[in-house]
């Protein structure tokens, strides 16, 4: 069926299933079919924040005192998450609204798209602090064979979803050989596709950060990189938001609340969606791996690091119907709770290097001189 | 918060009773007495602190955005209304 942008039939959204129904004509949020994305908007837009609100400048002292074992967990980390933001940050949009069919579903896609570009400017800002020129970092995201592995894996689903999308839309249902490949493109084929890669994201948004996220909070800690680890809190803000986006659509096929097609379908792929999960727990488990290949650093080691990574899965996993499959039942790093709570997110401006509350600031940096011709 | 009862019993499946603190969550209740509790966003928009509710009923302070089943609850954001026993899988 081909994309339109403004659907001229009058349909009813409310009847509408959340993706491949018609597409979606006038952007309304009056009235929703699942009311939860409205939510979300709403909450992910009270989250807005701008990387240049929180001063890095300390960083990069502190980062000249890492030993070369800290440098490279802490750069790998940062190219990986740029990485993952660079695919977030375009494949929602690319992947998803071509074939979504409700307004606030619609726009809940682009608000998440939207501060995944957030992030990646952010991590811009981070490099840009820390080198004068960030150049062979961002080069290395598409050499570094350790990144493009995941990259692959990240992408193959969207990748998958996009291109057959893109055969319906132009051609329709049918069988096509194009450049010596057969593609059978049926509803049925296309809604499994969307499926496995809604759960490839969920898993993405559920575990791949938290390794990374793990090592920034450990350095933070130990009062390094706390620039750092404040913009790492606001992006595990949103990240959070963003997961529950992916359960709730997932737990909607599978519970037969949207399209009872896709309730079908989430009983008959149910393996291959735990396989996509566990599948990336093993990476993350492989990343920790290449993270401490060069040594540890204090407070994280690669053990302890796969057993967070086994616990997170665990609840992660639950929350979607797959289960509990490791056996770690505790907590192995709980320092990690302060950090992802959003209480502590926004921090008190004096105590901090958040600079947004200084209105038309010049210089955020006052010494015991400034008051040296201070009468009373 | 209109969660003010006193006397309320919460009790943990197969580990322990205590009593609910007025004007705290349960999630606070459950902390208090040094229950360990995963938790992230406490606002109830991740669904880290998840848990089953067994028996009894509670009201939500703010509304939750995390995905929860039928018979589960977010104790970040939850306070009970009646002796209540959860359960953490």
């Amino acid at each position: 069926m081909k994309y339109t942008t403004f659907n001229q039939q009058n349909n009813d959204a409310l009847k509408e299933p959340m993706f491949f129904g018609a597409p979606v004509n006038v952007a309304r949020y009056d009235q929703q079919k699942h009311n939860i994305f409205e939510k979300l908007i709403e909450k992910q837009i009270s989250f807005f924040w701008r990387p240049e609100e929180v001063d890095v400048s300390k960083d990069r002292i502190d980062f000249q005192k890492l030993s070369d074992s800290e440098k490279h967990i802490f750069i790998s980390n940062l190219k990986y998450q740029t990485l993952l933001d660079s695919v977030q940050g375009r494949s929602p949009n690319i992947a998803f609204l071509p074939i979504v069919s409700l307004p606030e579903l619609e726009t809940w896609v682009e608000t998440w798209s939207f501060f995944e570009t957030i992030h990646s400017r952010s991590y811009t800002h981070i490099l840009r602090n820390l080198f004068a020129d960030p150049s062979a970092i961002f080069e290395d995201i598409v050499v570094n064979d350790e990144i493009k592995r995941r990259a692959a894996d990240i992408s193959k689903y969207y990748d998958d979803l996009i291109f057959a999308t893109q055969l319906w839309q132009t051609r329709g249902e049918g069988i096509y050989d194009i450049e010596g490949e057969t593609h059978t493109i049926t509803m049925r084929e296309l809604k499994k596709k969307l499926y496995l890669c809604m759960h490839s994201v969920n898993a993405l948004e559920a575990i791949r950060f938290y390794v990374s996220f793990a090592c920034t909070f450990a350095f933070a800690e130990r009062e390094l990189m706390e620039g750092n680890s404040k913009i790492i809190r606001l992006i595990a803000r949103d990240e959070n938001l963003h997961l529950t986006s992916t359960q709730h659509i997932i737990n909607l096929w599978a519970k037969g609340k949207d399209d009872p097609e896709m309730a079908e379908v989430a009983a008959e792929c149910h393996d291959e969606a735990l396989a996509i999960f566990t599948y990336a727990v093993e990476q993350e488990k492989q990343w920790a791996d290449y993270l401490f290949k060069q040594g540890s650093m204090i407070g994280l080691n690669k053990d302890i690091l796969c057993q967070y990574v086994e616990f997170i899965a665990n609840q992660r996993m639950s929350a979607i119907g797959l289960g509990q499959p490791y056996a770690v039942k505790s907590n192995p790093l709980p320092w990690m709770n302060n950090y992802l709570n959003s209480d502590n997110v926004q921090v008190a401006p004096q105590e901090s290097e958040i600079s947004s509350y200084l209105v038309g600031q010049i210089d955020s940096e006052v010494s015991a001189d400034d008051f040296g011709d201070f009468d009373l | 918060m209109a969660n003010t009862k006193a006397g309320l019993v919460i009790s943990v499946k197969e580990v322990t009773s205590l009593p609910h603190q007025p004007d705290k969550t349960l999630l606070q209740s459950l902390e208090a007495q040094n229950i360990e509790v995963h938790y992230h966003c406490r606002e109830g928009y991740c669904g880290a602190c998840r848990c089953r509710l067994l028996k009894g009923q509670v009201e939500y302070s703010v509304d939750p955005l995390a995905y929860v089943d039928d018979d589960e609850i977010l104790p970040c954001c939850c306070h009970p209304l009646s002796d209540i026993e959860i359960e953490f899988s």
